[in-house]
């Protein structure tokens, strides 16, 4: 029977709500993956800032050559993409997956004005000769960047996925792995950002 | 045996077994010479016993996957084999073709073979581990297409998974990688540049998904547990040794004369490399443990448990502990290296393809299991060579770190001659625990030949096949 | 539509829209102070310090109840968090480092 009263238990928040249970949302397996994925980022982000100590005035010099805008802008846009598959997961949970499609397209939408903001920033700094090799600071600019950037095109595929799945009416409190797993990983690319952005854009 | 083609993988995997003793004859040879330095001279000089014991493991690790690959595709795709004749004819295509370059190793002087097989016409020779003549490199590239065709067909023709799949994505990579074998520029960095495209993007890349896909066939034939939650698993471990290792190839690239960035990209990505080998650990013992039948083969299961633990051993922990660049900058091409190329071939590669071996040949052979008393000795054979590889990895570390402390790290730094002097011991140690790897071997070829009592080959599906 | 969990044997784990909306205008906010501090050219251990209490203080929103970890058995957040902590620890060790002397 416990498991039948787990399965009365209501959304948070609501005046009804028993003792919580506990719960992982989405695949086990994408949960491992976080975790390896969070353990390259962090040795890359913790090699980035040991580099830095080295060499301060080299960094702080070209750090400062860095658009800030962009990268606040890329920010916001990511937060507001993980907003959205928020809500659209709540919908899904809720029972109405077709519903939550066109938030799902709207965190589309925002991973792509990420990827443009990116590419105008890459086109830009290539332009001033900035490469790999000009120096560790650019190093790790264009590697830790770029890297973070394939993980948003990838997470830009897993949307594409869940969206078409959203709009044939798939997820329901019955099937909610999917969407969970997918939206796991999209909060995984907003997570490491918010670590990236103040680390290569704003300390000093 | 679910389908009669699988049966041409027999040939395959009994030859794969004679040139691994083969291999391993020439590695005491080689371990000997490192002690007593005019064992056989001047008939198999060292240099010559070091090309055959390398490219005899190789060749017969392809031998091993090419086997493991028709065995396992007709029973994924629940069809026979597209073309069994073709598989045979490969088969002593690529037989006859590795013996003759041994042969010609053996035999006849490396610049004579040169020459003869037309390396002037196109020079790819005399470089570590691709040092096949132009035609046995052209004939590898034939076998490996027709074999690549023969069960691509294969799959398209049946039920595609997602095990054959990656298994077939590691195939063509590995085919794919090799042609870097035909580029030699005479520009020395970027010939070792792209010769690591072979080498590397062959072991810590495509081989990996070769060895993720065979580990997750045994796994599901001996736990049954659900082919969905195995494919899942596939999928983590495969995108995270692509993910590190791709541009983990920079930690060859430290001092070969390429940009020095290659330093942080190497050492940041090769560092992260052992979280595949650790997710395949923890995979194997999670399936096992989740198991859903006592698989009769008891032998495959051992075999299966200790290709993950010694290759994140080999692979993982001991390729990290040199993989740093600054670490690096000390150890490189030392013992330490040789302690983790044993450790990692032996504990990745070799016990993956022995796995697969000891699952299906029994199969084939006409039972699900081999009887009690062949598999008790077939588990022996695991545990001396594999404890004996342990100690060839230990003994060759502690080599490894007295020559990098004498050579490279002391206050007046000893002559690379000087330094193998002081190291002797361990290398005489070492010798000792390639004979019990040996002895291990021969009790393996042993438990083939035991009979006794075994149960008729069951026809059974996977939980969700 | 009200849901139909009395069917269901999903646990709900993502919280109400307004919820999330609350927190959502936070990390926007938060991430305004962050360009504002970039745009400014601040520096010093105390703005490095804030700047790295506000990326935890967002990171711990996303995780616990963007990714809806809050729910979840307590290995999850644990090393999720712990990660977080210990990357930005170690940042600002190294930042520590580098100071001039």
């Amino acid at each position: 029977m416990t498991a039948r009263s787990d399965a009365l238990f209501l959304p948070a928040g609501q005046p009804t709500e028993a003792r919580p249970a506990l719960r992982l949302p989405g695949d086990l397996a994408i949960w491992w993956f976080i975790l390896a994925e969070l353990l390259v980022f962090g040795v890359f982000f913790v090699a980035y800032a040991f580099a830095r100590a080295n060499n301060v005035e080299l960094f702080n010099a070209e750090q400062a050559a860095l658009d800030r805008d962009a990268g606040a802008i890329n920010t916001a846009l990511l937060l507001a993409s993980s907003y959205l598959v928020v809500r659209a997961v709540q919908l899904a949970e809720a029972g109405r997956s077709r519903a939550a499609a066109p938030w799902i397209l709207g965190a589309i939408a925002c991973g792509l004005g990420f990827v443009a903001v990116k590419l105008w920033e890459y086109a830009i700094k290539l332009g001033e000769g900035v490469s790999l090799a000009s120096s560790t600071f650019h190093m790790f600019y264009i590697s830790l960047t770029f890297f973070h950037f394939m993980h948003v095109l990838l997470g830009l595929v897993i949307l594409g996925a869940l969206w078409v799945n959203a709009r044939s009416g798939r997820y329901g409190p019955d099937n909610m792995n999917g969407i969970e797993t997918g939206a796991a990983y999209w909060h995984m690319v907003d997570l490491v950002w918010l670590i990236l952005f103040p680390l290569v854009y704003v300390m000093r | 045996m679910k389908y009669k083609t699988q049966a041409v993988a027999m040939p395959y995997f009994i030859a794969a077994i004679a040139l691994f003793v083969g291999q391993i004859i020439f590695g005491m040879i080689m371990g000997l010479q490192y002690v007593v330095g005019d064992f056989l001279f001047p008939e198999i000089p060292f240099n010559v016993a070091r090309m055959v014991h390398t490219n005899l493991l190789i060749v017969w690790l392809l031998f091993g996957f090419m086997g493991a690959a028709y065995y396992l595709v007709p029973e994924e795709a629940e069809t026979e084999l597209y073309s069994p004749k073709l598989a045979l004819a490969l088969f002593w295509i690529f037989l006859a073709a590795g013996a003759l370059t041994i042969l010609g190793y053996l035999f006849v002087p490396y610049a004579t073979l040169a020459a003869a097989t037309g390396n002037d016409i196109l020079a790819t020779m005399g470089r570590e581990f691709l040092e096949q003549p132009l035609p046995t490199k052209i004939g590898i590239v034939v076998v490996a297409l027709a074999f690549l065709f023969n069960i691509t067909m294969t799959m398209l023709k049946g039920r595609k998974t997602v095990i054959s799949i990656v298994l077939l994505l590691g195939l063509w990579g590995l085919a794919i990688f090799f042609l870097f074998a035909f580029y030699n520029p005479s520009n020395l960095v970027k010939d070792k540049f792209y010769w690591w495209w072979v080498v590397h993007l062959w072991v810590e890349g495509v081989w990996e998904l070769i060895m993720a896909a065979l580990l997750a066939f045994v796994l599901i034939k001996v736990t049954g547990v659900d082919r969905e939650v195995i494919e899942k698993w596939l999928y983590v471990i495969i995108t995270l040794a692509l993910v590190t290792g791709i541009i983990g190839t920079g930690h060859h690239y430290f001092w070969i004369g390429t940009p020095a960035y290659w330093q942080w990209l190497g050492s940041i990505f090769s560092a992260l490399e052992p979280i595949p080998f650790f997710a395949m650990t923890v995979f194997a013992f999670n399936m096992v443990n989740r198991r859903r039948r006592e698989h009769p083969n008891k032998a495959a299961v051992l075999w299966a448990l200790g290709t993950g633990v010694m290759a994140f051993l080999g692979a993982g922990v001991w390729g990290f502990l040199h993989t740093l660049a600054p670490v690096n900058y000390f150890t490189h091409g030392s013992q330490i290296t040789a302690a983790h190329g044993h450790m990692a071939f032996y504990g990745a590669y070799v016990m993956v393809v022995i796995t697969i071996i000891s699952y299906a040949m029994p199969i084939m052979r006409g039972r699900a299991a081999n009887s009690e008393r062949a598999q008790v000795v077939e588990m022996w054979s695991f545990w001396i060579m594999t404890i004996s590889m342990v100690f060839i990895t230990l003994f060759l570390t502690a080599a490894g770190i007295l020559q990098v402390w004498l050579q490279r790290v002391a206050d007046t730094p000893m002559p690379f001659m000087m330094a193998q002097d002081q190291v002797q011991l361990f290398y005489w140690m070492r010798q000792w625990a390639g004979v019990t790897f040996f002895i291990g071997l021969v009790t393996y070829l042993v438990s083939f030949f035991i009979k006794g009592e075994t149960k008729p080959a069951m026809e059974y599906k996977p939980a969700t096949a | 539509m009200t849901n139909s969990h009395s069917t269901s044997t999903h646990l709900p784990a993502h919280g109400t829209p307004r919820r999330a909306t609350a927190i959502w205008v936070a990390l926007m906010a938060a991430t305004l102070f962050t360009w504002a501090v970039g745009e400014r050219g601040d520096a010093g251990p105390l703005v490095v310090t804030v700047l790295f209490a506000l990326a935890f203080a967002k990171g711990t929103f996303v995780i616990l109840d963007f990714m809806g970890l809050r729910q979840a058995p307590r290995l999850w957040p644990l090393l999720t968090l712990g990660w977080m902590a210990l990357v930005c620890a170690a940042i600002g060790l190294a930042y520590w480092k580098g100071l001039p002397t």
